[in-house]
Parts: C-alpha cells; structure tokens; sequence
C-alpha cells in the first residue's frame, strides 16, 4: 500500500433518507406527476411499480434531476433540495443507474468507473494518468463488491450481465446514500440476475437505500423490502413486501384492469405446413435446426438469452445471412431470401428492439402504420394520407393503439403502444406468418395482456406465429406448442399443456431433462 | 411515455406563438424581404426580382434533389464539380459532333449524356456505399476534385463556346417575361414536392433517413433508394450544369465553384436535418429564396464580397441554432 491518498476506494456505509412532500410535475397541460408524497426509509430496497405512463420516469427524472418538480420540495436526509442538474442530485448523494447502460466499450472497466476523474501523478513534471494507481482502487472496488472482474480488460468483452454490475460499482465508486436502479435486470439472462441480487444484498447490509424499478413482479418479492405503487400520476400505496402478494400489486397498478385469459387450443391440419425449416445454420449462432410451422399455429421459442432464438428468426426473415439448410414459404423455396422477397411471400417479423429497429422514431404513428405496406396502398406509386386512412384507422381501432393523433410522432407513444404500431405495420401487410421476438418486453402487464389477445385472434384468423420471450412463463401460456433451445439447437419438442415452469427452464438451462 | 392527459384553459392560447414556432424561416423570409425593399436601392424592381429569381433558379433545382439525399442521410459534395462537368460535356459535343447530328442535334445528345452520366455517377455513389462501405461524404469529395480535373480535360482548359445560335435562350432568355430557368425551377419544385409527398418512394426516403435498419426490417430496400435520390441529384445537376453553361455561353471548368456549399446551406437553412430522415422540399425553396435574397441585397447594398462570405456563414449556423432551439421548445 504506498498509495498516499487518505480516502480509501473501499465503500463506508451511508444511510440516506428521502422524503417527497406534495411534488408534482407538469408538462404545458399534462400532469406527470401529482401532489406525490412519500418518505422512503434508509438502508432499504424500495421497489417502485407502476404500468407505462404512470409518472413512474418522472420520478426517476425529478431524483436524478433531470428535470426539477412543477412545485413540492423533495428532501434528502432531512435537507430539502433544489435539483437543477444530475450534478445537483449527485452533490446530494443520489446517483442513478440508468436503464440504458452508460459504458464506453472500447475503454478498460477500471477506466470506465473513473471516467472524468481518472486520477493523476507527477512524471517529470507532467501531470499523466496514473494507470497503476487506478487499476489498484478499481480491483479494490470491485474485490469490496464480491466481483472477480479484471480491472483491464475491455468492457466490451463483458456480458451484459457483467456490464450492468460495473455500471453499479461505478455508481457506488460515488459513494452514495441513495441508489437508483431503474430496470437494472431487464437485458439480464436468470444467472446474471442472481449475480446482482448478491450485489443489492451486500449493498442493503452497508445501509445503501435503494429505489429499484422494474417490470418483473417476481423480483419484488426476492430482492426488495417495500414496494411504492404510482397510478396514473398518483401515490396509490406503499406496502411491505413481506405482507402482500403479487396480485395485490397488481391490483393497485391497475385499478380494475381485466387480465387477459388464453382461448382454449385448437387442433391444427398437420398436413400442409406454412413454413417449412431444414437443417437451417449460422455458425457461431445455431446450427441444424429444424421445424415445422401451420396455419393458425403458435410456435413459442423458449430458451436462455443468447441460445439462438433471435438469431434464427433474423436469418428466416433474411435479415442475416445463414451458412446452410433450407426455408421453404408456402410449397416455396425461400433460402437466402431478402427481407423484402419474405414480406412479399407474406412474412413478417416484430424485432426485439423496437424502439431502434421496429420504428422510425421521427416518423409518425400514421407513417410507421403504412411502412410496410405502401406499395399495396399506392396506387400505381402514388399515396396520400387519404388513401393511407383506412390502414391508419383500422389498426388504431382493432389493436386498441391511444395514439391520440396519429400525425405525433411514434416516439410520444407508451412502451406498449409502440409495439402494437410495430405489429399493426405487419399486419396491413396481412400475413401469413409473423414472428413476434418479445413482443411483451417493456410493456406494462395491460398492454401485454392485449398484445397477446391480438397474437391469438390472429391465430383464430388462421395466422401461423412464431413467439419468442425470456419470459418462459409467457411462452407456456402464450403458445401452442414449444421448441427449446439451447446453445444454437433445438434441443426439445414440449406440449405447454404437459409441461410446467419449473421443468421448462430446467431445459432452457441444461439442454435436456433431469 | 403517454403523460396523464389533464385539459387546461392554456391550450389554444399562444395562437401567435405556435405560428412563429411553426414557420420560422417563413417568418425571417418576409422580414429580409421588407427589409430589403426599405432599404436596398432597386431590390424591388421588375429587373432586379427577375435576376435573382434566375440565380437561385440554378442553385434551387440541384438543391431539391439535395434535399431528398439529405431526408435519405447521405450526402454529396460534386454537385459543383458535377455542374461544371455538365456544361463542358454539353459544350464539347456543340464544339465536335455539330457535323454529326448537326448544331441542336449535337446539344441534345450532349445533355442527354450529361444526363445519364449525372445519374449513374450518384446512383454509383450510393452502391459503393452499399458494396463497400464508402460513405458517400468521400465518394463525393473524390468526385468533387476528380470531376472538375475532367471538365477542364476535356475542354483543355479554355472555355468552349460553341454553342448554336439560340442556345443562350434556355439560360438567359425569357419566356412570357420570365427567365426561362424560372419554369424548370419551378417545375422541379413541384416535381420533388409531389415525389417527397405523394409516392411511396417519398415516403422510404423519410423512412431509410429516420431509421435505415427499421426500413431494412419492414422490407423496404435501403439501398436502392439511397442509390435513385444520389442519381436524381446528379441528374438535376446536370440540368442546373447545362443551364448555366447557356447562361454564361460557354462550358468551362471553372464554373459553380463552391456551389456545393450553397446547395447544402439551402438544405439546411430550410429545416432540413443532416442526420435524416427530417425535412421538406418546401422548407428548401425557402432556404434557397432566402440564400438568392440576401447575396442580392448586399450586392446592392455595396456590402463587399469578403463581407458577404462571412454574412453567410454566420446564417448557416444560425439556421442550424434556430432549428435546434425550435427543436426543443417544441
């Protein structure tokens, strides 16, 4: 130890208290957020709910001051503040990490948590970089937190599992009193979520308070101590974890909100299959897989991040090149077809991530309805909004999109609602296949709900569907039959009817039943 | 997100504001104009309109298919060099193959080769883009240098003028009283306009600028129509080229030097945004407009050329802040 510096790396424990009095934000005429109040005691996992659009961002906003409040003060261990700038929420002792990780992945991990502060010493009268010494208080940080993460290496050679947890030892490197974790987990695969729930443990014991934001229900009841249900821009409740149940939560997120109940199954004409799969490879991503899809079918694809799933679909849809094997589209050979020639075969695919490549953020929720399909609305090249209206219309009404107007930007719109302007741009095309790849993801349970019950009327029409979700307990309601897969194969044929979550994701985790 | 909807008395309000916020550029247009009327000697005269109308005639026309290459988020730099090449292949086919086709017949075939050579040479731009992963900010800068040496190749240097008699109708003569590029500008505003609104190749345009992997997924084929708006442009230059060519009566290769510039500020003074997939052929014609007015009304106001230069750089940012701004109050 010859560092000289005084301040350790090493984390103290610092309890922090946050208490919100009557604070409510505007936008011009809509109110975001209204008149909440709130104390969330030190040195526990407050978990925050609430569906898309519940105000839920405007607090994240208004801690990590983002934005300041319309009125109400919001005071940190009994010190009202004023947040003009994360640099004030900062000097306050809030640091947030953001749903979006924030790591440059060219630069070391150790680099990555000191970034803007990379400490410094005298060499030959120049002040340089001292990259021991930095590499020395990164591995300390990192050992403190249970990691054993090489300081050196790239970020980019990290899971993102990995990266998530550096971008929370960068927050505590801070030495906060108040953490904000917005949906630290939802890119997590199951393990790498264990690996941060052990970190938020060893957080909660050295008194850090935690705001813990997310989406999945059965995380609240592993990780956090309280939960603080917002509605429609309201405080509805804050109840401890330890005496209540997840469809009491989910009754104050939603009020009186049905949930969505799957039609019974229906027996399909194994004879003429839509799509036909053979032996269909990319190497490095999957390898021989194949599968057959009917009409009015719900194929789910159920396995762990990275086994494939997204890959396969990509490479059906022509989206990425495939190295070998067969697609065969209604009786016709499709292999190494583009995007464009299996829209025109009748295919399409909803991606993953919507927001960067299901939609044109700058476009309309009118124009990105009418994406796919504007050489069948035009009439002989020509379009107008009049001929484009009936397309508009009927996905706004039939996939119940609250767009307000449709000439808005698509990017004004909710989580869900984006997505059903995703799948309601596929479905003016009228397909007779889709590939919805996490359609749920990021949306609140009522949105889902209805996005589900637009998958199976679909089905009922006669629409033959992929579905893929990390979600196993969606793939099990959702569809009709199962593939698993595992490590770029598919490994497992079940019937969601004689299967259940537990022994499922057995197979999603080893490649074959215990 | 969708924020709790709560209506209040503020919404229709601020009337005059939301028509300030909504045409800026429209705005600061008719202040120059009223403002050059007052105060530069003969801006408003018959002549004087007349003139400027025809110099932004030959900017407006390239600046159009600019715009859509722009909307498309590329990008390209020849345009002057192109319209240089243009002039010069159209004067070199009056000045050799006169005898062949005989003098208009030589013109025609001319154009139609600078045409074509126009078209190919952006509609290659945006295939190496696809094929080598060039962006067309280089292949563009190659051309810009690589087209203005072959101009000046090929009519050795010198202005070729042998234009058959008539030939400087097209450039400098009048039409119903109206400088005959007016018409061709006009036509190719319209023409843009109805393309960028009313066909479905308009609309990917907007779609492969706003989002080139959302447009891939939804079966849209980017680079093709990368490739089409890089070969309008380079058409539309060649057209621009020829005509300034009958202007000034002869094809050299030292003409529209820095034109470029001019185009892309036209662009981007109209509202038009270099990262795609954001503007309209309207805001162009103002931009262009505007660039014509103010070049005019300092020339008459005998600001100096070096002073002018530095007025519209200052302009361009300004724009760009302006639209920013706007961006955010929005």
């Amino acid at each position: 130890m010859s560092n000289p510096q005084p301040r350790s790396a090493v984390l103290q424990g610092v309890q922090g208290r946050l208490d919100f009095r009557a604070v409510t934000k505007r936008y011009g005429p809509t109110v975001a957020l209204s008149e909440f109040t709130h104390s969330f005691a030190p040195g526990q996992v407050h978990a925050l709910m609430g569906k898309n659009g519940s105000g839920k961002s405007t607090l994240v906003k208004l801690l990590a001051g983002v934005t300041g409040p319309t009125s109400g003060v919001i005071s940190v261990n009994g010190e009202d503040r004023h947040f003009t700038s994360p640099h004030d929420a900062f000097e306050a002792g809030i640091v947030t990490v953001h749903q979006e990780l924030s790591l440059v992945p060219e630069l070391s991990v150790g680099e990555n948590i000191f970034l803007g502060r990379l400490p410094h010493r005298r060499r030959a009268g120049f002040s340089v970089v001292d990259w021991a010494g930095l590499h020395k208080r990164a591995g300390e940080l990192l050992a403190d937190m249970g990691l054993s993460i090489d300081s050196r290496q790239p970020v980019s050679a990290l899971s993102v599992g990995q990266q998530q947890v550096v971008e929370i030892v960068k927050a505590m490197s801070f030495n906060p009193s108040i953490l904000l974790l917005d949906e630290p987990t939802s890119a997590l695969a199951s393990r790498e979520v264990k690996q941060l729930f052990a970190l938020i443990e060893r957080l909660r014991a050295r008194g850090v308070t935690m705001i813990y934001i997310t989406h999945r229900m059965s995380e609240l009841f592993e990780i956090a101590d309280t939960c603080t249900v917002i509605r429609d821009g309201h405080y509805i409740g804050s109840v401890a974890m330890k005496e209540t149940t997840p469809s009491a939560i989910v009754g104050m997120m939603f009020g009186d909100a049905a949930r969505a109940t799957r039609p019974p199954r229906r027996a399909l004409d194994p004879a003429r299959p839509v799509l036909e799969v053979r032996n269909l490879s990319r190497s490095g991503h999957f390898q021989d897989v194949s599968f057959d899809l009917y009409p009015g079918e719900i194929l789910g694809i159920a396995g762990l991040l990275g086994a494939g799933r997204t890959e396969l679909m990509r490479a059906i849809f022509g989206a990425d090149r495939i190295d070998g094997g067969t697609v065969t589209f209604d009786g016709r050979d499709m292999t190494g077809a583009s995007p464009r020639d299996m829209r025109k075969a009748g295919l399409g695919y909803t991606p993953e991530n919507r927001k960067e490549v299901g939609l044109v953020q700058s476009l309309s929720t009118a124009d990105n309805l009418c994406m796919a399909s504007l050489g069948p609305i035009a009439n002989k090249g020509l379009i107008s909004r009049r001929r484009e209206q009936p397309f508009i219309r009927r996905q706004i009404a039939d996939l119940h999109i609250k767009c307000g107007d449709p000439e808005l930007p698509v990017s004004s719109l909710s989580g869900g609602n984006q997505q059903k302007v995703v799948i309601g741009k596929w479905l003016n095309r009228q397909p007779s296949v889709m590939f919805f790849d996490e359609p749920s993801r990021g949306v609140d349970v009522q949105a889902k709900s209805q996005i589900f019950d637009i998958i199976w009327q679909q089905a009922a029409d006669g629409l033959a569907s992929l579905f893929v979700s990390t979600e196993l307990e969606e793939v099990l309601e959702v569809a009709d039959r199962i593939l698993v897969m595992h490590h770029g194969a598919v490994v497992a044929e079940v019937d969601p009817t004689k299967i259940d979550l537990t022994e499922l994701y057995g197979l999603c985790m080893e490649g074959a039943r215990q | 997100m969708t924020l709790v909807s709560q209506t209040t008395e503020e919404g229709g309000q601020n009337t005059p504001l939301k028509f300030l916020k909504t045409y800026p550029m429209e705005i600061i247009l008719a202040a120059l104009v009223i403002f050059l009327i007052l105060v530069a000697p003969g801006f408003a005269s018959t002549a004087n309109v007349l003139n400027v109308l025809r110099t932004v005639s030959m900017l407006g026309i390239i600046a159009f298919g600019m715009t859509a290459v722009i909307i498309s988020g590329e990008i390209d730099l020849s345009v002057g060099a192109g319209a240089a090449l243009a002039g010069c292949i159209v004067a070199w086919f009056a000045d050799r193959f006169s005898g062949v086709f005989g003098d208009w017949g030589a013109v025609t075939v001319g154009f139609a080769v600078a045409l074509l050579l126009g078209f190919m040479l952006g509609y290659l731009t945006g295939r190496f883009r696809q094929w080598f992963n060039v962006p067309t900010f280089i292949t563009t800068l190659a051309l810009f240098a690589a087209l203005r040496g072959v101009a000046n190749l090929i009519t050795g240097g010198f202005p070729m003028s042998s234009f058959p008699i008539g030939f400087d109708f097209l450039g400098g003569g009048y039409l119903f009283g109206i400088p005959f590029p007016v018409y061709i500008f006009a036509l190719t505003f319209a023409g843009m306009h109805f393309l960028m609104k009313y066909t479905s190749f308009g609309r990917e345009v907007y779609a492969v600028g706003g989002n080139m992997e959302a447009a891939r997924l939804s079966g849209i084929d980017i680079w093709k129509v990368k490739a089409l708006t890089l070969g309008l442009t380079g058409a539309l230059t060649a057209v621009s080229g020829t005509l300034i060519a009958s202007q000034i009566g002869a094809g050299t290769g030292t003409t529209a030097t820095g034109m470029e510039l001019d185009v892309i500020a036209a662009v981007i003074i109209g509202g038009t945004s270099l990262f795609g997939g954001k503007g309209r052929i309207w805001g162009t014609l103002i931009g262009v407009l505007f660039l014509g007015c103010i070049s005019n009304g300092m020339t008459l106001m005998n600001v100096s050329e070096y002073w002018q230069y530095v007025v519209r750089g200052g302009i361009i940012l300004g724009a760009v802040l302006l639209n920013q701004v706007l961006e955010r109050v929005r």
